[in-house]
């Protein structure tokens, strides 16, 4: 006969043991930096090559114009994440946050436009 | 006793003669002999006498405008022989080539369903990834495709003709497991004919989840594909992404650099443990076992948050590209990651004895779905499922990419051949990741982990093979010399496994159908693409 | 007995009928918190403090959804199974003693003890009908393993629950349960593993999951039900837990009789009552944690070579422990 199942013990160690789970909403994971979330875009650095638009695999970046100079508005919707904008980009104006909560009732909520010039960010 | 390659060519001259047309290179360093149309089955009979166990690894179909090519890619000797056959496209009949390795079955029936090309002799010439009511003589994958009107659903009924009724004319019940049902996770439709409780035979259906990945990649750039092929399976994705970029860098002729090889090894070995977690979890939940469920997952989540630090994302790494990775290892990660490791390694040992010792899961799994070595051998099954009945071949150890031959690790293999023994097997192979981690951590080289490439990949063609967690994975890729490439084709592990299934399902009692089912850890997102 | 308002307090409110209810509702929260504690997660953990709020909710949303009756089924069976099955089930709680008497005064009799397994076994076969006339294949599979597997255990359940009817030479509820100075479960141990095996199965709990198993046949006899009929559908199946757990407690673990240290002896025979059928249950919880689904033919197996032959053993020995202890004049 083997020996006993070792699951016998680990169960009855698990009774008293701190739950693993989280009280998510209101206690929220600790995210490390270099997460691919949402796109921080700084237009003062933007030449308006139109490479990040290229690049996009999911067709998310529009080239769209503001003060005259193309510039690019991102489709959140259709974004994958995959931050191959921000490698593309010459001048580095693409960054990300660590903002992960994204989900939103309006279509239009996940549209981010270029701000007009002088302001930074996009957000 | 299987030969070198050498003396397969040496035999393929003797015996073909004038019907070689050509004998080439296929990058990197893989041989494509061109035959005459008819010469194939020769050709492929003679590697056979060679090495008894070759088996086919995929059968590719190439539009060339007036022709199609039709490139058999044989497993033998550890490494790939291709044979090249050229079909004219009005007339495109070849013979077929089940008789001789049954393991063909399923990629001749992708080919006609793609390129049109009939296959005189073959068992079962149905559809297999196309729906029943796809119109005829439209092939998407040639050159020439424009997208048919499809009729409105109301008035075609040709889904629904192959749903016949409950009890056929020889008496047995006819059970339909899927597309929807609890036990599968992906939809795919396997008709079981049951005899009382023993299933007699088993007809599957896959292409449920078709995308078109492999069209949709001729029409996007190089860079573009890595994130679309990375998108073929979630679960498995850094080998796509890592088997992509490596046969991309053969048709160019880079080479990446060595940290950025460490780099590739780690990010893949760590996609292999959480594969492994995930399944044996899922493998837990079908057979009744919540509990070893939840304990898996939980553990699965520290490997989570390390790969959540390395790549940015939990699952979906994103972290191979041409010519290297994207983003470099901390230093000050590397104390823990190893760490993390050796936790793993102590919780593997409790599941290796939960595994060992208890009654209930024993039950359910030992001497269930039996696969034999000679039946593993001929339907050229791969990975786990193999390696389970005793088969040893990992493509990690026969032709050695990213930086596994300087990294020394063990083949794992067991010889019963039931799902105790797939289930097994991923579990050890789960602790010699771990090593593998700890070692290639210990001998990180220092250096670029990029080299910069253009983005116009010049005209060639290549092949790349991968270890996934689920079996060998193929890959072909030709290029044109423009930014898009010609053509992609990808052959998953699974696809080469289902009829497996279909073999351990013959003569089982239909309640362990699930419990084998889950120990081929089946993806139908690689399946059908 | 007059009709008077001690009577129907007794009857609905406690222990009869609210009674059985809220603390079947409270015994459900008990199993999930510790089935979720095993796994090592929560549980339910918003509705109401410490989640015990939950079944209540469950219940509540059940009865306001839609309730669809499929096109083919067996109209009339199909309606009245459910409520029909949990009113059998907390109807065999009037014959099991909670605060000391039953919940009818005097109504206890002897061969009640027969009474309440047969009252179990027509309930279970109601719950086969409720598979069998949803005429879905799903539910017939799951139907008709519920009557595969309880035709096996209903056997060894019965030789095994005259065990402690010997010791204490009644086959009264009541009785049985007042005659254990010492539990019996202590007395005949080998009586008692073999009752609570055998309990497993009777409660449809792993290892003997079958007739639930999801990942085989989605819901069971379960899958056509909507609405205000899962909803007692699901109680149903609460209650033969509860009751279940009342009958091992009753016969193996001195009921609710137990020391009374000060107040009215009602109350602590009902604490006791409570205290020990929760051991009861957090027991059989946590054998449903650590052991997987066995298949049908792997209980059948289980049920009718072991189980079968072991019962009869036994009985036999409690006969000769019971004839030693206690000689026959």
């Amino acid at each position: 006969m083997a020996k006993l199942s070792p699951i016998l013990k680990e169960a009855l160690i698990h009774l008293f043991k701190k739950p693993a789970t989280r009280k998510y909403p209101e206690e929220k994971p600790k995210i490390p930096t270099g997460y691919r979330g949402k796109q921080i875009f700084d237009i003062n650095l933007c030449i308006g090559c139109g490479l990040c638009s290229r690049d996009c695999p999911a067709k998310a970046i529009e080239m769209v114009e503001v003060d005259g100079k193309p510039r690019p508005l991102f489709h959140l919707d259709r974004c994958i994440f995959c931050y191959q904008c921000a490698e593309s980009c010459p001048r580095n104006a693409i960054k990300s946050l660590e903002i992960f909560e994204l989900a939103a009732t309006n279509k239009s909520d996940l549209i981010v436009k270029p701000k007009a010039s002088g302001a930074a960010g996009g957000v | 006793m299987p030969t070198s390659i050498n003396g397969i060519l040496k035999a393929l001259g003797d015996a073909l003669g004038g019907k070689i047309l050509q004998t080439g290179t296929l990058r990197p360093e893989k041989v494509l002999v061109q035959v005459d149309v008819g010469a194939h089955r020769d050709a492929i009979k003679v590697i056979l006498k060679q090495d008894e166990n070759a088996g086919v690894s995929a059968i590719t179909g190439v539009d060339l405008g007036k022709t199609i090519k039709l490139l058999y890619h044989i497993r033998a000797c550890n490494t790939i022989i291709t044979i090249g056959v050229e079909l004219p496209k009005e007339n495109a009949k070849i013979e077929s080539i089940t008789d001789l390795i049954s393991g063909a079955n399923f990629h001749e029936r992708e080919v006609s369903d793609f390129f049109g090309v009939t296959f005189e002799g073959h068992p079962n010439p149905k559809r297999l990834i196309l729906p029943e009511d796809w119109p005829e003589n439209v092939f998407p994958l040639r050159k020439d495709f424009t997208a048919p009107n499809f009729p409105s659903k109301t008035e075609n009924s040709g889904a629904l003709k192959d749903n016949e009724q409950v009890s056929g004319d020889d008496g047995l019940v006819k059970i339909v497991l899927g597309p929807q049902h609890p036990a599968l996770i992906e939809p795919e439709k396997f008709i079981l004919k049951v005899d009382g409780e023993i299933v007699k035979e088993v007809k599957p259906r896959i292409g449920y989840v078709h995308r078109g990945i492999e069209k949709a990649a001729e029409s996007r750039t190089y860079l573009q594909d890595i994130y679309l092929v990375e998108r073929i399976c979630g679960i498995c994705n850094a080998c796509h992404a890592a088997c992509f970029c490596q046969t991309v860098e053969a048709i160019m002729g880079v080479d990446a650099p060595p940290r950025a090889r460490y780099l590739r090894t780690i990010i893949l070995e760590l996609n292999r443990i959480h594969s492994h977690m995930l399944l044996l979890g899922h493998a837990g939940f079908e057979i009744g076992y919540e509990t070893l469920f939840h304990y898996m997952w939980r553990d699965r989540e520290r490997i989570l948050d390390i790969m959540e630090e390395l790549t940015g994302n939990r699952i979906i790494a994103s972290f191979i590209t041409i010519g290297g990775v994207r983003r470099d290892l901390k230093e000050e990660m590397i104390p823990r990651i190893k760490a993390e490791m050796e936790a793993l390694r102590e919780r593997m040992k409790f599941y290796k004895e939960l595994f060992e010792n208890d009654s209930t899961i024993k039950m359910r799994t030992k001497n269930v779905g039996v696969l034999s070595k000679q039946d593993a051998l001929k339907l050229c099954v791969v990975g786990p499922v193999a390696r389970g009945s005793g088969v040893n071949m990992d493509v990690r150890r026969d032709e050695p990419y990213a930086a596994y031959n300087e990294i020394p690790f063990r083949v794992i293999t067991y010889d019963y051949g039931d799902s105790w023994a797939r289930l097994m097997v991923r579990l050890d192979e789960v602790v010699e990741s771990a090593n593998i981690i700890q070692y290639a951590l210990e001998h990180l080289p220092s250096g670029p982990y990029r080299v910069r490439v253009p983005r116009i990949v010049p005209a060639g063609e290549a092949i790349g093979r991968v270890e996934a967690p689920r079996g060998e994975l193929f890959y072909y890729v030709k290029s044109n010399g423009t930014a898009y490439p010609e053509r992609v084709k990808v052959r998953t592990p699974t696809f080469a496994n289902i009829l497996a299934f279909v073999k351990i399902a013959e003569g089982i009692n239909i309640a362990d159908v699930p419990a084998s089912f889950i120990s081929l850890d089946p993806c139908f997102s690689c399946t059908d693409r | 007995m007059s009709l008077d308002s001690g009577f129907l307090f007794r009857v609905l409110i406690f222990p009869g009928f609210a009674f059985i209810l809220f603390f079947t509702m409270f015994c459900d929260w008990v199993e999930r918190k510790i089935e979720a504690r095993v796994q090592n997660r929560m549980g339910p953990t918003y509705t109401g403090p410490a989640g015990i709020l939950q079944p209540l909710a469950d219940f509540v949303k059940l009865l306001t959804k839609e309730d669809i009756v499929p096109f083919n089924v067996k109209n009339f069976i199909f309606k009245l199974v459910p409520i029909l099955s949990f009113s059998i089930f907390v109807f065999a709680f009037a014959f099991l003693p909670i605060d000391g008497a039953n919940a009818i005064l005097n109504s206890n009799f002897e061969g009640d003890l027969i009474l309440v397994l047969t009252l179990i076994s027509i309930a279970n076969f109601f719950l086969f009908l409720s598979g069998w006339s949803s005429t879905n294949p799903y539910s017939a599979t799951g139907a008709a393993r519920v009557l595969t597997q309880f035709l096996g255990y209903d056997i060894p359940l019965f030789i095994l629950a005259l065990a402690p009817a010997f010791l204490a030479r009644s086959l009264s509820i009541l009785r049985i349960a007042a005659s254990q100075p010492l539990p019996f479960a202590l007395v005949i141990p080998w009586v008692f593993v073999l009752f609570m095996i055998t309990l497993q199965a009777e409660l449809e709990k792993d290892p003997f999951d079958i007739p639930h198993a999801e990942t085989e046949i989605v819901g069971g006899y379960e899958t056509e039900y909507t609405g205000r009929r899962l909803a007692f559908l699901k109680l149903a199946k609460d209650v033969q837990i509860v009751l279940g757990a009342a009958i091992a407690v009753e016969l193996f673990l001195g009921g609710p009789y137990g020391p009374v240290f000060y107040g009215s002896p009602a109350f602590w025979c009902a604490l006791w009552f409570v205290l020990k059928l929760l051991v009861v249950v957090v027991f059989t919880e946590y054998l449903t944690c650590v052991f997987a689904r066995l298949r049908i033919d792997q209980v059948l197996v289980i049920n009718w070579k072991v189980l079968l032959p072991l019962s009869l053993l036994s009985l036999v020995a409690t006969v000769g422990l019971g004839l030693w202890l206690n000689p026959l004049r």
